[in-house]
């Protein structure tokens, strides 16, 4: 043990707290990210609408600038309550899937196609950590087009609508932050789920336009040829508007009630994350 | 298509069969960039048969002129020749040529036979001769025995035999090798210089990219250095040695009466330095002039003292790395 | 070196790529979204024939249906039909928040349905008042060739084939960049362009194959549960003809998408950009001016299409439009204009793959 004795000491001073080892990951991830340019510009062009949204709110409480177009109608026109929401959402919601497309395969399939896992699990560092501390990545991209925007618009709508606007709404804004957590945390999923399975960057990315729009196609077929309508409930963009639909008080669409399609993302969410499990592992299959 | 029906290995071809061509390898004023990144720059090369090593770092541009070769990539400007065709036609070129990449990986879920088997089916032949000529070109690296298991399962040393034995399986003109020996046993790399040694005597071009300087000095007829993707020297070893001037030359000197022969060659102004070996029956001498060096040893020589041996001790490309390149390999 | 010996080179290079093609891992995904909908068919079937042999049991006679009235009460109605052979309640949740959700509230509902022997009646309450009643084929003929026809158009051309030949073009020089493998295919003494069509022809075949017999099962399997006076007649009139255009559809359908995605995969590292472009390209050609409309693969095929897909009226006047076939063009002329169109992108493809270069640490 002579060498040992003379040459090894393990380190003994201090280590930074869990927490802050679970953000090393995202902060290059982000500074890599915003050095793309195609990401910058979705971020951008994701933008528009919010802005659209916000000249919409700020209209509707100064009609009066729209000269010749008083009355209960155009009134109507802009009445801004929780359809209105629902419309913004709605559209974001396909800006955070182009988005997670682009940016979320090159989260994960890089480190599996370099066989770099063993070295992030060769750190203190378990598997659970690091599919956080990726979603985190997405968490950070896809927030700013989602329940940022979508927060601020209800905030400048409270403020300009007064008080009873908002002790009456106030459920508007929560649904709009919880609905977007809960369509971040799915699309991320996908994205890595997808980056995990097929571990090219580019070909996850466009199964993450698949996923969404195939499954959509064959909900819609199998409604068409069974002549039924709970398989919208495997739609997971139609089955996460519903459950937005009764977060925000509206109207449901018809087929499955919120209920079933809450249940219907839980399996789906769970089968990602179950495909994560599978295929996250430091070790490589010769086949 | 036609189907060759030459067994495998460089004995059942004739040097005829290359003659019709002109059997040069040429690189004309070419350039190669990756986007901003200099891969090689302004090379001009007249490769002839036999064995030629290019020897540089990491990065120096090795695999560049390699791929331009076979023209898996294609230069920015510049002209290249391979006995005669241009790599932009590879349906002539790459019946005359076989080129072991430095890339392990094989079409997925191929085993090591299928993977010599298709690439000889693709060249032409039937699939009868292309599984006899798979069988021997595999007997040949010593890979039949494992030939039936999936490449994905390979170790490097035995990705590395399969990848040779699909570059000679169709018994080609000219060999390109990129790191040919890494990862080899010492049976089997001696065997695969046997191989390039034959090729060569055919009158054949093989062309390989080693790191092993050692190995380099024994199989090859000439060299090629390059740094930063420019061709630094080329040619036979002693040639290229005769031409460093700012280094002088060393050469060991084994003779009884060392230290008088020492103090004759002082009295000669090229010499530069004299070390006296251990056992004080050897000299390392240093001259600046090989010439004057040579015409002096002979009048030592004639006067009397007995001079057993003179070896070139920097006539290596350990040396030439070092003058040239730098100690950095 | 002669242009028969490149044939048989082409051959070559596509049999050997055909067996990766057809039994890949990842074909198993394409082979999901071809037969998909066959599943969904079969399952149709076999519920209608299910529901014809229960509902023989429970027949109440049209006589006794005829003389059912719209307002009449759900005991009124149960009294004079005791015996419906389905029987759904719907009560929504009030959801609905603010003074005018009373006014507002969905009323319940209550479906009951009878069968008189040839037909099932379908009568719809609210709040336990006949609403409206209809009488129709327990399996309307008709009715499925629409839906097949929404299936084949919305689901075979817009998602499946389109993705599906995305996930196979795109492998063939692409998946092979990123599996480091392609300078295998480089260095054998072919042509690139024989290497262009040997892997084409193989994606061809493959897509043509495994899509084709995807959409002539689910036709088969939506014929099955058909009366068989109903299809006599069908294969006596249409039925040959609806089969053929179908198939060309389907076919010409990978001959244009792979063409398509074949030459993207040359000329873009990333897959995602062809798609998104394409798939809103596709999406919005109905509402383009009639020269660009022709720079469509679904502009040709839609029009080969036999029967005009249905139009769900709830959807919004946007999709609508989006999903809007284009002035159809003649058959001949549809036929003509995708191949001459798939010439143009497979001269383009042709050119890149000549100056394509092994480059793997870029991918």
């Amino acid at each position: 043990m002579a060498v040992y004795k003379r040459g090894y000491q393990r380190y003994q001073g201090p280590l930074t707290s869990p927490a802050s080892r679970l953000l090393v990951l995202p902060r290059f991830a982000w500074e890599r990210l915003m050095q793309q340019r195609l990401i910058s510009i979705l971020f951008i062009v994701a933008l528009f609408w919010p802005t659209g949204c916000a000249l919409f709110i700020y209209l509707s409480h100064h009609l009066d600038l729209l000269q010749g177009m008083g009355g209960a109608a155009t009134a109507k026109i802009f009445d801004i309550n929780a359809e209105f929401f629902f419309i913004f959402m709605n559209a974001q919601a396909t800006f955070a899937i182009i988005l997670a497309a682009f940016a979320g395969p090159s989260l994960i399939a890089p480190d599996l196609s370099n066989g770099a896992l063993p070295l992030y699990f060769s750190r203190p560092m378990s598997r659970s950590t690091y599919v956080l501390s990726r979603m985190l990545v997405l968490v950070g991209v896809l927030s700013p087009v989602t329940w940022i925007p979508g927060g601020l618009l209800f905030l400048m709508q409270s403020g300009m609508a007064g008080w009873d606007w908002f002790s009456a709404n106030w459920h508007i804004g929560a649904a709009i932050v919880a609905g977007f957590f809960f369509w971040i945390l799915l699309v991320s999923l996908v994205a890595m789920a997808s980056s995990a399975y097929v571990r090219w960057r580019m070909i996850a990315g466009a199964l993450v336009l698949g996923i969404f729009f195939i499954l959509a196609g064959a909900s819609e077929l199998a409604n068409a040829v069974l002549r039924v309508e709970w398989a919208s409930a495997f739609n997971p963009t139609r089955a996460t508007l519903q459950l937005w639909r009764a977060l925000l008080g509206l109207e449901p669409f018809p087929g499955p009630d919120e209920y079933e399609c809450f249940a219907a993302l839980v399996l789906m969410i769970g089968l990602l994350a179950a495909i994560l499990n599978r295929k996250l592992r430091p070790v490589e299959v010769v086949s | 298509m036609s189907t060759p029906n030459s067994p495998i290995g460089p004995a059942a071809a004739t040097p005829m069969s290359t003659a019709a061509t002109a059997p040069e390898v040429l690189f004309d004023d070419v350039s190669k960039f990756y986007g901003e990144v200099l891969g090689v720059n302004r090379v001009t090369l007249r490769i002839p048969p036999g064995i030629t090593s290019l020897v540089g770092p990491n990065g120096s541009g090795k695999t560049t002129l390699m791929n331009l070769m076979a023209g898996l990539i294609h230069p920015d400007r510049g002209v290249i020749t391979m006995r005669g065709l241009s790599p932009r036609h590879p349906e002539r070129l790459m019946r005359i040529l076989g080129y072991a990449t430095q890339y392990d990986s094989a079409p997925r879920g191929s085993t090591g036979l299928d993977f010599v088997t298709t690439g000889l089916i693709l060249t032409g032949f039937s699939s009868a001769e292309a599984s006899t000529r798979a069988q021997a070109a595999l007997h040949r690296v010593r890979m039949a025995e494992a030939s039936r298991r999936k490449v994905a399962s390979y170790s490097k040393g035995m990705r590395q035999r399969i990848r040779l034995a699909q570059a000679i399986a169709h018994d080609p003109d000219i060999l390109v090798l990129d790191e040919p020996l890494n990862g080899l046993d010492p049976l089997v790399r001696a065997e695969t210089i046997a191989l390039f040694r034959e090729y060569a005597a055919l009158g054949r071009h093989v062309i390989l990219s080693s790191h092993v300087l050692q190995e380099v000095d024994i199989i090859s007829d000439q060299v090629i250095l390059i740094a930063n993707g420019m061709i630094i020297a080329e040619g036979q070893i002693r040639s290229v040695r005769e031409e460093i001037h700012q280094h002088p030359s060393q050469f060991v000197i084994r003779c009884r009466d060392a230290s008088r022969i020492a103090s004759l060659l002082f009295e000669h102004d090229h010499i530069t330095q004299i070390k006296m070996q251990d056992d004080r029956l050897g000299l390392l001498v240093m001259t600046r002039n090989r010439a004057d060096f040579s015409r002096a040893l002979t009048r030592i020589s004639l006067a009397g003292h007995t001079v057993e041996s003179i070896v070139p001790a920097d006539e290596n490309m350990g040396a030439l790395y070092e003058y040239l390149i730098g100690g950095d390999r | 070196m002669t242009n028969a010996a490149r044939l048989r080179q082409v051959w070559t290079i596509a049999r050997l790529q055909l067996t990766r093609v057809f039994f890949s891992k990842r074909s198993f995904w394409v082979y999901l979204l071809a037969f998909f909908p066959a599943v969904i068919f079969f399952a149709h079937g076999v519920e209608v024939k299910f529901k014809r042999d229960r509902y023989t049991s429970r027949v109440t006679p049209s006589s006794v249906l005829d003389a059912i009235r719209a307002g009449d009460s759900e005991g009124d109605v149960l009294r004079q039909a005791p015996g419906p052979v389905s029987d759904e309640r719907y009560r929504p949740r009030r959801r609905r928040r603010g003074p005018d959700a009373e006014q507002q509230r969905t009323p319940d509902r209550r479906f009951l349905a009878y069968w008189d022997g040839s037909k099932r009646w379908e009568l719809n309450f609210e709040d336990g008042i006949l609403q409206t009643k209809r009488a129709r084929p327990l399996n309307d003929f008709e009715e499925d060739r629409q839906v097949y026809a929404g299936v084949f158009q919305y689901f075979y051309l817009r998602l499946a084939i389109f993705f599906g030949c995305l996930g196979i073009f795109m492998n063939l020089f692409r998946g092979e960049m990123l599996d480091k493998t392609l300078h295998f295919w480089f260095l054998i003494p072919a042509r690139r362009e024989v290497l262009l069509a040997g892997k084409y022809l193989a994606g061809l075949i493959a897509a043509v194959v495994i899509f084709g017999s995807g959409a002539a099962l689910s036709f088969a399997l939506m014929l099955w549960p058909q009366d068989p006076t109903a299809l006599q007649t069908f294969w006596a009139t249409d039925g040959l003809s609806h089969v053929f255009w179908y198939s060309a559809a389907a076919a010409l359908a990978c001959v244009g998408y792979g063409s398509v995605f074949l030459a993207s995969g040359l000329l873009l590292r990333n897959p995602i950009i062809p798609a998104v472009t394409i798939l809103f390209w596709e999406s919005i050609n109905g509402i383009l001016p009639a020269m660009l409309q022709k720079l469509s693969v679904l502009y040709y095929v839609e029009a080969l299409c036999p029967v005009p897909p249905p139009m769900d009226s709830n959807a919004p006047l946007l999709i609508r439009l989006l999903a809007a076939p284009a002035e159809p063009p003649t058959a001949a002329f549809a036929v003509l204009g995708l191949l001459a169109l798939t010439a143009l992108v497979l001269f383009v493809a042709s050119r890149a793959v000549r100056n394509i270069e092994v480059n793997y640490g870029v991918e």
